[in-house]
């Protein structure tokens, strides 16, 4: 396995599809077939080396040394192996990943991590709609993994997530988890407005400030501490605004009733 | 039997336990207290003596502190020990069910991560009538059941591993006090250690069995040649005259490593007690060693 290092040479008129550069399928190839490797460009192929300088690096991550705002669906489809980007990307980072481990240590644009069924994202700035949900016109969303933002999320956050954990330790925007179908949101900050609107199952734990909460969820009074205790010391693992949530007593809404009523929302006291 | 040992008094037989290859598993039932689940670990682990009819074997391995268990409560781990997979996926249900399920805040949990899934809470959830609702948490899927005291929560699945069943010792006192401060002993030494139970009442079987029996019904029946009732009766008889009282102890473990060190302590604890305490002999069952692959020789417990 090796490790690439690429450094910008410049940024790009038009947007860069950077799908098929991945840890695993760049470690295989020597120095000039990565800098060969052609990238969407456009309307036409370009090879990655009208991009950026490629370097070997020291261990196996593939680490772009760069600002990659314009270059989308960096980590797409990624299926093991480490990537970081040291910068911001583009729409759809992390989109699709089934294993491995993505950082990026800037903030992404849309649908980061949308569809993602495995491995961990973590993105240290912010995302902005439609994170961990699903690709326009898809059924499912999020479906396995982890997401871990830790700066505030856009509208649309977890729309449609069906399987995995995604953490905001900011704020996030409108609509929550809408259209969600399981798995677990976690927002250390504030909440706009219509968290879980549709939401079929699933669990949204606001961790900082009290969400309004719809007139189609109804309060739960059953008493679900074995629950909470699995899922808050999941989440404590995370630090920040999660580290204490497994001493913290938690309030229920239960709903979206519209949407038969077993997903929850839970208020941390 | 050739050449017995003599440790304080207590002759140590040249022979050895025999015993099988099982299926185990082991769960772990938390609870709002430890009185709790130790009413669900007892329930659930009734009733299961030995495979001949009890379908399963299982006892309470030890109690777990909160800081042991995955939700932070007081629990109970207990091993369960069966002939095939089947019969103990069908044993982990029905008791599960009916024990653990049934009993106040109880949750239940996977003991065993490796080794081939078994069904713990994914058949459970139907109960919850449709509305069961399924969390995966840190790749773990569970089940949450709505009843009356709020939900019983469930792992989907325990492992089901290869464990070894039928270890055993049998200790010839000169009477039944004797017999009984010698097993109770051994059974509190062997209790101190992980991965193995003693599935018998108090950890204690009195009616060990041969295989085989004049009935053609019966698959085993009483082990005469150790019965001080039938000495001087039956044509062979392992026993001397001042022999008045055997109990046999019968330890399942996860591995063979296990069942050995429960053996080795249980007879540290029977030579502790040695000849002045009453006990006589230590000995162990088999059937000639064609019947088990697991065989603990005695004399090299003893030596090891």
């Amino acid at each position: 396995m090796t490790g690439w290092t690429l450094r910008t040479k410049q940024v790009p008129a038009l947007r860069v599809d950077m799908r098929g550069v991945s840890p695993i399928a760049l470690a295989a190839l020597a120095r000039a077939e990565v800098e060969r490797f052609r990238v969407g460009y456009g309307n036409s192929l370009v090879a990655l080396a009208e991009f950026f300088h490629v370097t070997a690096g020291a261990d196996a991550t593939l680490r772009f040394a760069a600002e990659l705002a314009r270059f989308d669906r960096v980590g797409w489809q990624m299926d093991g192996g480490l990537l970081v980007v040291e910068g911001n990307v583009g729409d759809y980072a992390g989109a699709c990943m089934r294993s491995g481990e993505m950082t990026v240590q800037g903030s992404a644009r849309d649908l980061a991590a949308c569809e993602m069924a495995g491995g961990t994202m973590r993105i240290d700035g912010h995302v902005a709609d439609f994170a961990a949900s699903t690709l326009p016109g898809s059924m499912d969303g999020m479906r396995g993994g982890t997401l871990v933002v830790k700066g505030d999320a856009g509208a649309r956050f977890g729309d449609r997530m069906r399987r995995g954990t995604a953490l905001v330790f900011g704020d996030a925007g409108d609509f929550l988890g809408s259209r969600m179908v399981a798995g677990t949101i976690a927002v250390g900050g504030h909440c706009g407005v219509h968290c879980g609107y549709g939401m079929r199952r699933g669990s949204i734990v606001f961790a900082g400030a009290t969400p309004p909460i719809g007139h189609t969820f109804a309060p739960g009074v059953a008493e679900v501490a074995v629950f909470w205790q699995l899922l808050a010391r999941d989440l404590a693992r995370h630090g920040g605004a999660f580290a204490e949530l497994p001493s913290r007593r938690i309030a229920r809404w239960l709903g979206d009733l519209a949407a038969g009523g077993k997903g929850e929302l839970i208020l941390v006291e | 039997m050739t050449t017995p040992l003599q440790r304080n008094g207590v002759t140590i037989d040249d022979s050895f336990a025999e015993a099988f290859a099982m299926k185990a598993t082991r769960i772990v039932i938390t609870a709002h207290s430890l009185q709790w689940a130790r009413h669900a670990a007892v329930s659930a682990t009734g009733f299961a003596t030995s495979v001949i009819a009890c379908g399963c074997e299982a006892g309470i391995e030890r109690e777990l502190g909160a800081h042991e268990t995955p939700d932070g409560r007081p629990g109970i781990a207990v091993l369960l020990f069966a002939m095939s997979g089947k019969e103990l996926a069908r044993q982990v249900e029905r008791r599960v069910g009916q024990c653990v399920l049934t009993c106040p805040t109880t949750a239940v949990f996977a003991g065993i991560d490796s080794g081939e899934a078994l069904a713990l809470g994914k058949n459970l959830r139907f109960f919850g009538d449709g509305w069961q609702i399924a969390k995966v948490i840190d790749a773990k899927r569970y089940w949450r059941v709505p009843v009356m005291d709020g939900e019983f929560v469930a792992q989907e699945t325990t492992g089901m591993i290869k464990g070894v069943g039928g270890g055993n010792l049998l200790l010839l006192a000169r009477d039944t006090d004797s017999a009984l401060a010698a097993a109770q002993g051994a059974v509190a030494a062997m209790k101190l250690l992980r991965n193995v139970i003693m599935p018998f009442p108090g950890g204690v079987v009195r009616s060990g069995s041969k295989v085989g029996s004049k009935y053609a019904s019966l698959g085993a029946s009483t082990n005469d040649a150790f019965c001080p009732s039938l000495y001087g009766l039956v044509a062979h008889s392992e026993l001397t005259p001042e022999t008045r009282c055997v109990m046999e102890i019968v330890i399942d473990g996860l591995t063979e490593a296990d069942v050995a060190a429960a053996m080795r302590v249980g007879i540290a604890a029977g030579v502790a007690l040695g000849a002045a305490g009453g006990l006589l002999r230590i000995s162990a069952g088999n059937y000639g060693g064609k019947l088990g692959p697991f065989h603990f020789h005695l004399h090299q417990l003893l030596e090891s």
